[in-house]
């Protein structure tokens, strides 16, 4: 057996390396700013996420961390240049296996308590951390319903009641529960606001929901977290949280045409148009200052009847030569046919 | 055509057009630049030496269970180069294409790859590290270990085992092949649904992604029931039950899955392809279909084949953690019960995977609970290592650093695991980098599993140690690299980033980008330092090897002679104990070698294998590019090739028993790359 050297210059010199690299990767973490999201919740649903992110780790924690100690502990102490006890039979112990077997059946069974306390408070049907608190008044203000419809690669948020509606841009006022109900046109999409409301699946032929309110006034990013084809790395949307009176006045506004780009009525036909795949880069929002209504079920029976809006084989593969960066927003539409 | 496609159609040549080869663009050139050299590099020699009849003789007509593992193995090396440079790549075009402002070469808008070549990058990254690196490369090992272990001649099934390693390799063929004829998957290595349909993936890509796995998991299939086989049927005489190495145990529980899981997967992309190819409606949001359906079967598939991929991993640290710390593994029975405890419980947790979907609460917490449970036979392997080291004499040759750094990696992932169990924190995370750093830390723990049973069993197969300077050079390095890129990568998941974007929109991302960035420089130098080392032990080998050239190892491979001879043993073992050799060595036996040897029946060449190999790939080839006749041919061959095989006689040859005292005495002309002088095949009467 070739004896082991540590002498070498470089191995020394990689190793000595590794330790401080890591410090290095976690300031960042340490200067945790704004742009950590998930730390930054600005809404009930967003902040309960967090408190059993908590949970969860700390509970973990609770046997990780002992059993790292114990591992780096023993790999120090029974080096063999340490000539420590040696015993070369010991293999088994009652004791031991049955603490090794209980401690993590503990700790999952703590979890599991949490769990499943955690599963209703953020259940995206009916959070209940979105209910009144028990002895309190009930809200004054129903919640706020929105259809979101997601196409190859845009978003549509329908306000049914306000009967506007517009693209990439979210509107909701501030503290008054938000419920949205969502569907695609196309493939599976993944709504997700970080600070604001969990990550819920989209998708054709069917309805989903999701819930959120918001703390106070701000603009967050919401993404499209499941991939969906060429334009999903611009699938993004604004968020904007407004007090209840400008809210009220942003839906006069784009109810009376002012909302720019105001792109007129939104009949399903009109809807249907827009549909087609679209690259747009830098999401661009748009306005529509009326809705017809039942754009939304349309689109899921169409989608359960078999409508698909096709994504042309340039869009997919040889997306070249015309999507260059002068290219910022492409549909199928402009002489490329499907 | 039953369905309707985009872009022209000919009999002779299906959908292949010269367009469908990228050679304007400069990345792709330099990867065929690069292929083209490596393959030049590797046939020149071959032909020069003249060593094309050894090749055919010694390897690819095989069915030595080693050469048919140390085949595995090498192929899936170098996929994991390959998936590797996708990696690199990826890393590369985030961290230029962060923020408004980002510059922008090539022909993209952003960074240097655009969304259509980028998406490619990263499935065939997904698919072929899962599928065409891992599961090889552990399939490969036990392939080589377990028969040794049990004391087996070979594999249950020899030919079969051929059949199974050709089909595998012809499966990570057709996904190279996609690099430079056509294009691969955009559609994630999960096959994202209904982005696989074809009126949203028209080309190629995602027929690609479907044929080469329907044709190596079949491959996978096969092993499994040969592996079984082998385990249940073959041990030698005193190798009860609870006498197996832990290794063996692990790849037993590891089959089980395979053979159960593989066909879900198997039939899920079968009824994909007919949506594609027929026009049915299995998975299709419209007329009847169901797309849920196939993200269910996905994922019975890819839980447990996670677990399939981390178990052998598992019997890797329990083979090599007791050998470095002159130890017995602490609770053997305990981690037999554990093993299967995770393998059972694989079952009942794929949800997970989509608690985003809108389940109820009562479906969610149900497989949140069942994903939890599963840490705890995990955490019981845990704390059962940790207490082999306890009162051990431990000693730091390279495996035993790859197995110690992999203990670290599966704490960091369980950790997270545990996480991602949990729907609410899952909502906030799932579909986004966190998760993807969650099963990095598990498959790099798979990876350092596997570097660390490489470097520990090399010995044993080629009779040569690697140079342990330069391979704990390549453990430091790699490790950094490892740090580097997931710890930026979990906080990049607590800044929402989510997967799979070539375009990041948030500028504040940049730095821990840039740390990425370097820990992938970190992977590339031990890319290089890698093959230094093989250089270096090559240069240096020593090839005059105990049995047991650790001189601490505890099973029953390390009792027969270094290296291996092709026979395996020269008189079949009696087991004494369950870690035979330590038995042996505090016996006073383990230098004592027989001398007295009866004949020993080996199998003989066969070609089928390979030919059926090929005929699939053109089935494949065939069936991606709407070639009719090819694919019609290539599986008429297939049939016409079994049948034949049915009424072959295949007796096989008769080792005699002074050519085995011979070989016993010169070791070297009976390892697995010596040539071997062809023997007369047994006379029908002679078969037994
Ligand atoms: C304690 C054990 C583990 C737990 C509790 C756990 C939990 C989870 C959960 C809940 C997810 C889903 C996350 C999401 O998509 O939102 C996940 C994803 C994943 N896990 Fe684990 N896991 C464990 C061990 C492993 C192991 C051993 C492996 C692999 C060898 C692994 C590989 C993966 C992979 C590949 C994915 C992501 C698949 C994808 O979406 O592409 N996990 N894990
Ligand atoms: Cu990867
Ligand atoms: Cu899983």
């Amino acid at each position: 057996m070739a004896p082991v050297k540590c002498s070498h210059v470089k191995e020394h010199l990689s190793k000595w390396l590794t330790w401080p690299l890591v410090g290095l990767a976690l300031i960042p973490l340490g200067g945790c700013g704004e742009e950590f999201r998930l730390f930054y919740p600005k809404g009930p649903v967003a902040a309960a996420q967090l408190k059993y992110t908590m949970i969860d780790v700390g509970i973990m924690l609770l046997i990780i961390l002992p059993t790292t100690l114990m591992l780096c502990l023993f790999i120090w102490r029974y080096g063999k240049a340490r000539k420590a006890a040696y015993d070369p039979d010991w293999a088994h112990s009652m004791t031991i296996e049955l603490l090794i077997w209980g401690g993590p059946i503990a700790i999952v069974a703590l979890l599991a308590v949490f769990t499943y306390e955690s599963v209703i408070e953020t259940n995206p049907y009916d959070p209940t951390v979105l209910r009144a608190p028990a002895g309190t008044q009930v809200p004054a203000q129903a919640p706020l319903e929105i259809d979101v419809i997601t196409t190859d690669w845009q978003w549509f948020f329908i306000y049914p009641k306000q009967h506007i509606a517009t693209i990439d841009d979210l509107v909701v006022p501030q503290g008054r529960v938000v419920r949205l109900r969502m569907t695609s046109t196309s493939v599976t999409n993944d709504f997700f606001i970080p600070q604001l409301a969990p990550m819920i699946d989209v998708m054709p032929g069917m309805q989903t929901r999701d819930a959120f309110s918001s703390d106070g006034p701000g603009t967050f990013t919401g993404f499209s977290a499941d991939f969906s084809g060429a334009g999903f790395s611009w699938m993004q949307f604004s968020t904007r949280v407004m007090s209840g009176d400008g809210f009220s006045s942003w839906v006069a506004g784009v109810q009376a045409g002012q909302a720019q780009p105001n792109r007129g009525a939104l009949s399903y036909a009109v809807f249907q148009k827009l549909a087609h795949p679209t690259l747009n880069i830098g999401a661009k929002p748009g306005y529509f200052a009326s809705v017809d209504t039942g754009v939304f079920n349309r689109a899921v029976t169409d989608a359960l009847n078999g409508l698909t809006y096709p994504v042309p084989a340039d869009l997919t593969e040889k997306m070249a030569p015309d999507s260059g960066p002068s290219n910022q927003r492409r549909s199928s539409e402009n002489g490329k046919g499907s | 055509m039953p369905v309707h496609l985009q872009g022209p159609w000919s009999f002779l040549f299906g959908r292949l057009t010269l367009h469908a080869i990228p050679y304007d663009n400069v990345i792709i050139l330099f990867a065929f630049t690069l292929a083209a050299v490596a393959g030049i590099a590797i046939v020149l020699p071959v032909l020069y030496f003249k060593k094309i009849p050894y090749l055919w003789r010694e390897w690819i007509t095989t069915v030595d269970h080693k050469k048919i593992g140390v085949m595995y193995i090498i192929v899936g090396l170098v996929m994991m180069f390959r998936g590797f440079f996708d990696g690199l790549m990826i890393r590369t075009q985030q961290v230029l294409a962060d923020g408004p402002h980002s510059p922008h070469f090539l022909d993209a808008s952003h960074g240097y790859i655009p969304p259509y070549h980028f998406d490619q990058i990263y499935s065939s990254h997904g698919t072929i590290m899962i599928l065409f690196a891992v599961t090889p490369i552990l399939t490969g090992l036990t392939n080589v270990i377990v028969p040794l272990q049990v004391g087996a001649r070979d594999m249950a099934f020899p030919y079969m085992n051929a059949l199974s390693l050709w089909l595998t390799a012809m499966g990570a063929a057709l996904v190279m092949v996609s690099l430079f004829v056509g294009d691969f998957s955009d559609a994630g290595w999960s096959g994202l649904i209904p982005l696989t349909e074809l009126p949203f993936s028209p080309g190629v890509g995602v027929d690609y992604w479907v044929w080469s796995i329907q044709i190596s998991s079949i491959g996978t299939t096969l092993n499994a029931v040969n592996m079984i086989a082998t385990i249940v049927m073959m041990r030698a005489p005193g190798m009860t039950w609870f006498r197996l190495p832990v290794f063996t145990w692990t790849t037993l529980s590891t089959n089980i899955i395979g053979l159960t899981a593989f066909p879900v997967l198997g039939v899920a992309l079968a009824m994909l392809s007919c949506d594609r190819y027929i026009g049915t409606h299995f998975f299709t949001a419209g007329l009847g279909g169901n797309l849920m359906l196939y993200t269910n079967l996905f994922w019975i598939w890819g839980h447990p084949e996670v677990y399939f991929l981390v178990l052998p991993a598992f019997g890797i640290f329990s083979e090599i953690i007791p050998a470095f710390s002159h130890r017995p593994l602490f609770g053997y029975t305990t981690m037999v019960a554990a093993t299967f405890a995770i393998a059972g419980i694989a079952w009942l947790v794929w949800l997970h995977h989509f608690f985003t979907m809108g389940a109820g609460p009562g479906v969610n917490t149900f497989f949140s609970v069942a994903t939890m449970l599963v840490g705890v036979p995990t955490g019981v392997k845990v704390f059962n290592w940790v207490f082999t080291m306890y009162r051990g004499r431990l000693t730091f040759e390279t495996p035993m650093l790859w197995c110690l750094g992999g203990l670290f990696m599966l704490l960091a992932g369980g950790l997270t695991g545990m996480m991602l169990a949990m729907p609410a924190i899952d909502y906030t995370v799932h579909n986004s980098v966190f998760v993807v750093a969650h099963f990095h830390c598990m498959v790099l723990l798979i990876a350092y599993a596997i570097f660390g049973a490489v470097i520990f069993w090399f010995p044993k197969v080629f009779g040569m140690q690697l140079d342990e300077r330069s391979g704990k050079l390549f453990f430091w390095t790699f490790s950094t690299g490892s740090i580097l890129v997931f710890v930026a990568m979990f906080a990049l998941g607590f800044m929402g980033e989510t997967r799979r974007l070539d375009y990041l929109y948030d500028p504040h991302m940049l730095p821990l980008l840039i740390i990425q960035e370097i820990g992938i420089g970190f992977y590339g130098l031990s890319v290089l330092i890698f093959a230094w080392m093989l250089f270096v032990s090559l240069r240096n080998r020593n090839t005059s090897l105990e049995s047991d050239p650790w001189g601490t190892s505890r099973t029953l491979e390390w009792l027969t002679r270094t290296p291996v001879p092709f026979y395996n043993f020269a008189v079949t073992p009696q087991i004494n104990a369950r870690d035979e050799l330590d038995w042996r060595r505090r016996s006073g036996l383990d230098l004592s070698h027989p001398d007295r040897f009866a004949p020993i029946h080996m199998p003989g060449n066969t070609m089928i294998p390979i030919l059926i190999g090929i005929c699939s790939f053109g089935l494949g080839f065939g069936m991606i590019w709407r070639i009719w006749w090819m694919a019609g041919g290539g599986l008429l061959a297939i049939i016409a090739l079994v049948i034949f095989r049915s009424f072959q006689h295949t007796p096989g040859y008769m080792l005699q028993p002074g050519e085995i005292a011979a070989m016993e005495r010169r070791t070297a002309a009976s390892g697995i790359i010596a040539e071997q002088p062809s023997r007369p095949p047994l006379m029908e009467a002679g078969a037994h």
